[in-house]
Parts: structure tokens; sequence; C-alpha cells
């Protein structure tokens, strides 16, 4: 293991004072630095909280922000929040409209945050609830519930976010996200391994000429594992992947994400995403919002991801539409 | 014991706290053969809140009330999977029992099959999955069965016991399919699984408080209708046997004369 660290024990909490530190604009509730909210909340707004294990910035916490998210609340590394941290931070961004809960589809945080939502309900605060699965490799089609959600739930964000902005209902900014996530879709490729802090070593091991690919951000296993090939035909498995489950042609526009996932130079991405552009071209469709950089990491993995969202009228307006937290800012033009 | 009365329920979760305190250890070495120890953590931990929470709760609060305080306490205390599937467990018998005022063997049939509701459903589990649901599941049908016959709570839940600890024997020729442990599939074969040993010493303790005897049983002795603790699968269940029957017994009486 080679990190920038004091005690491997104080990885999160030492994280989390850097980012209070840097960007005042956040806090905490319940005396819980993984309680993260924002300092500025709008009456009868419609709250959304996410959150999820630590190790995967800018996820969760980056995306507490104005026209994002409202409060995130972490875990230790690759560990679920509990249901009462979630609680925490449901009633302290709870503005009489409701909360909003966006995460990924992974065992403890699904029994966390519904029982967070129980916990809630009691509290009498509404509480909805939605699931990124984006994850292709994860599952096949007709089994997309036991997909795991990774870096496309960007993109439920975002236009969940907007819609909240704009004063939506709680259930029209559930519909809306619920549409996002159901129309993103993710591929993967890792080349290398993550390093849990507290564990010291890679979570698994990966030769130097190969790649895995639909890799979990977690180290999960994925499709296959073989000699690394040339960017564009990895580019290539990995869209044919999502062309198979996206029916995108002649005048449809989309939005990309080109995600590192942490240890890939942003030179390599903008490689990727060139062969990704070349793809849509050649189908008639329009990458008409692009961003490529680091959204949803796994530590030091070297490796990317590609998610589109196929837009519709509603969510390219909500997708358009400005945001600016510590780790994302998009301006209107 | 015909019924467990809100003042007996206090009485029994002081029971359950003990249990769990005690059990901690063999829990944790049970959880380190194929998840990551903290079982028996956790559970001491919640219900330790749990009994907090229920003997700080006013004289008289309904049952349902009663199980769901509990539950929240749980949630709280013990924030991993396995503490917020207790937790659930305990939220969703209280709300099956909302309205009613004591604890007979219908209701504590309706309590554990609500309980395995709320597990099944937020841990998305099935029976045959070797978890808790394992034990739980054929306790609460055999609670019903007894409901049907009008067995007497002791006889209901001592059958239910019996069927308990057999249930668990049998989680050894299953194969993990949630948590840590499934991640070690098939070499989970052969061990009883830990969340179903939680399930299983719930309903022993249970069993063990209602065969205590207290005022408004007479005479009866306590282990008249508790068959002998672990019988057939003795050598299943290690330092699970040394449970304390005896220590149980003697603390019941000074709540069930409440009623």
């Amino acid at each position: 293991m080679k990190k920038f660290l004091n005690e491997a024990v104080d990885f999160v909490d030492e994280m989390l004072d850097g980012i209070y530190l840097a960007h005042p604009q956040l806090t905490f509730v319940n005396d819980d630095k993984r309680c993260m909210v924002v300092v500025q909340r709008k009456s009868g707004k419609v709250g959304i909280a996410t959150g999820g294990g630590s190790g995967h910035l800018p996820l969760f916490l980056g995306y507490v922000g104005k026209g994002m998210l409202d409060g995130a609340a972490v875990g230790g590394v690759f560990q679920s929040p509990s249901a009462e941290q979630m609680n925490k931070v449901t009633k302290a961004i709870d503005q009489g409209a409701g909360v909003l809960y966006i995460y990924g589809n992974y065992s403890g945080d699904l029994i966390n945050f519904d029982m967070a939502a129980e916990l809630s309900d009691l509290d009498g605060i509404a509480v909805k609830q939605v699931v990124g699965n984006d994850d292709v490799a994860s599952s096949v089609v007709g089994e997309e519930r036991k997909r795991r959600g990774v870096a496309g739930i960007f993109f439920v964000f975002k236009a969940a976010g907007a819609a909240a902005a704009e004063g939506l209902s709680l259930d029209e900014v559930t519909r809306v996200a619920d549409k996002a996530r159901a129309r993103t879709r993710t591929m993967g490729v890792a080349l290398s391994s993550c390093v849990v802090p507290e564990i010291g070593r890679a979570t698994f091991s990966i030769g130097e000429d190969e790649m895995e690919i639909g890799m979990g951000i977690h180290g999960e296993p994925g499709i296959s594992r073989k000699a690394l090939a040339k960017a564009d035909k990895v580019v290539d498995e990995m869209m044919d992947r999502i062309f198979a489950e996206q029916s995108l042609g002649q005048g449809d526009e989309v939005a990309v994400l080109v995600n590192g996932l942490g240890g890939t130079a942003k030179e390599e991405l903008y490689i990727l995403f060139r062969r990704v552009s070349q793809l849509l071209t050649e189908r008639g469709a329009t990458a008409k919002h692009v961003w490529v950089g680091e959204y949803a990491t796994s530590m030091e993995m070297a490796g990317a991801s590609i998610s589109i969202l196929h837009l519709d009228e509603e969510l390219d307006r909500l997708i358009a539409a400005p945001a600016d937290t510590p780790f994302f800012s998009h301006c209107k033009v | 014991m015909d019924a467990i009365t809100s003042s007996d329920l206090v009485a029994l979760f002081a029971a359950w706290r003990e249990t769990f305190a005690e059990q901690r250890d063999f829990l944790i070495a049970l959880d380190g053969k194929v998840g990551d120890s903290d079982l028996g953590i956790t559970m001491a931990k919640a219900f330790a809140a749990a009994a907090e929470a229920v003997a700080a709760a006013a004289v008289g609060t309904p049952i349902g009330k009663i199980l769901i305080t509990a539950g929240v306490a749980m949630a709280k205390a013990a924030p991993s999977s396995m503490g917020t599937l207790t937790a659930t467990g305990f939220m969703r018998g209280g709300k099956a029992l909302e309205g009613d005022s004591a604890m007979g063997v219908r209701e504590v049939a309706v309590f554990w099959r609500a309980y395995g509701s709320g597990i099944a459903e937020r841990g998305k589990a099935k029976v045959g999955d070797k978890t808790i649901l394992d034990v739980i599941d054929p306790v609460a049908t055999t609670l019903e069965g007894a409901a049907e016959t009008r067995d007497t709570l002791r006889a209901a839940l001592s059958a239910a016991a019996s069927v308990a600890e057999q249930a668990l024997e049998n989680t050894k020729n299953m194969v993990a399919q949630h948590g840590k442990a499934a991640a070690f599939q098939e070499k989970s074969v052969g061990h009883q699984d830990a969340g179903a040993t939680v399930g299983m010493l719930m309903i022993r303790a249970m069993r063990d408080f209602a065969a205590a005897p207290s005022s408004a049983d007479g005479l009866l002795a306590a282990d008249e209708t508790a068959p002998a603790a672990g019988d057939s699968t003795a050598s299943v269940f290690g330092s699970i046997d040394r449970s304390p029957v005896l220590a149980i017994s003697t603390r019941v009486p000074s709540s069930s004369g409440v009623r």
C-alpha cells in the first residue's frame, strides 16, 4: 500500500475534516461528521439525500450543494452508513416537502436506507427512494433489479436535484429521478485493484497486461478477464453492451459520462471519449452533454466507466440546469 | 404464564439482554468462521439498548408500542445489517400487534410471522437462503398450528423452541446467499448459520421465560413442559447449551404479579 495516511483507522474522518475546512458551505448534524448537510436550506423544497461507503469521491459527499443534493451520510470505506445516520440527515434537510433518497443497489445500503425511511416515517417525514442500478455488467436483461449502482447515479442526482430546485413536489422529483435511472446504462473496465486502507493490500490481483470487463466499484468480479486491448476495441466492447439495451438512432440525444475510477489519467479518458463520440455519430445520435473526469471512483483503481443517459426533453432541461457543489459545478450557457 | 402482558414484555427483553450478553463471545466465534465476527457485538448492543428503552416506557404502554420502541432502539444502537434486520423484525411485529393488550399463542404467532416477513422483505431473503428466516419461518408455522389447536402458551413455545433447534441444525446443509457469508458459498456448508442461531436463541429464551413459574400460573414447575436444553442436538450448540435457564426464571416473578 502506498497512500498519504496518518493512521489507516482515521482515513475517513480526516478526509471529512479536510472537506469541511475547505468547503464552509457544508456542515454536519448530530455531532457526526459522517452526516453531511448543506448550510443553506430552502423552505418548501424537496430534500434529496444520498449515502454509501467512503472511498468513491466525489461520490457521494461531492454532490451535496446547490442544484444537486441536500445531504449525505457516509460509512467507512466501502461500508454502508447506518439507518440512524441517514435518519438524522433526513430530519435536518426536510423542509416540509419530504425527502428523496437516491443510492446504489447494494444490500447493506438497501437495508439501512429502507430502515431510515421507516424511522423517518415515524418522525412524520415523507420519504421516497430511487435505487440506482445502471451497471449493465452485473446482471442480465430481465434481472435489472439485481444490478449494482455505479457512476450513472450522477445523472440521477443531477436530474432530481434540478427538479427539486425548480420546486417540483416529492412525487414529481421521484418520477424524474426514476426516469433518469431507467434511461441510464453504464459499463466499466478495471486495469488494477483498489486498496482499502485498513486492509492495506490489493482487493484483487490482476496481471500487468490484463483488464477485467464489468468489474464493480468495490472490486466485485466482472464478466471477463482478458489481455488489455487497444483503447478503441475496449470502448467498442463496452458500448456494444450499452447499445444492446438502448435503442439509439438518428436524432436521439444523450448525456455521456466518461468516468475515471481513480488511477487513470484524464488523457486516457479523452481517448475513450473520442471513440464513444465516433460510435454515437455512426448511429446518428448526438452527445448533447458530456462530462469526462472522475465522478465515482474506487480509491486508486485504474480503469474507467462509460455511462449513457438517453435524454428526452424533460431530462435534457434538468441535466442542463445550473448546479454548484464543492466537487461539481455546471453553469447554464 | 398464559399470556405475555406489557409488563412481562419488559422482563422478557431483560431476559433477551441477558441471553445475548452471555452468548456474545460464542456468536463472535461462530460468525468469524464465514462472516466478519461482529454479530455477537451487534446483538449484545441491540438487546441492551432495547431492554433499556422498553424499561423506560410508561407502565401500561401497549405491547405493540413496546415492540416498536425496542426495534427503534435497536436500529439506532446496532447499525450493522443484522442489527437493522433484527430491529425491523421487532418493528413489524409490533405493528402487527397494534391494539392487542397481551400476547397469547395467537399473538405470539402473529408476532413471529410479521417478524419473519419484515426481515424477508427488507433483507430480500427467502426461506432456504441460510439466514435467520430458516428458523423464524418454521417457528411461526408451529405457533400458528398451536393457535389452531388451542395449545397453552407454554406448550406452544416449547414446541416452537424444539422446532427452532432442529431448524438451526438444518441450516448446516444450506449454502449462504446473503451477507459476507455468501462470499464463502460452498465453504459455508457444514456451519450452522450465525443469524439463524440468533433466532433460535431468541425463541429458546422466550420459551424459558414463559415456562418460568408466575403467580398467575399457580404452582406448575418451570421445566414441566420445557424439554431439556439441547437434547437431541446437544453437540451442535457448544456453549449455547450452557445458557442459564434457571437464571432467567428467577428474574421473572418480579414482573408477573403486575397484571
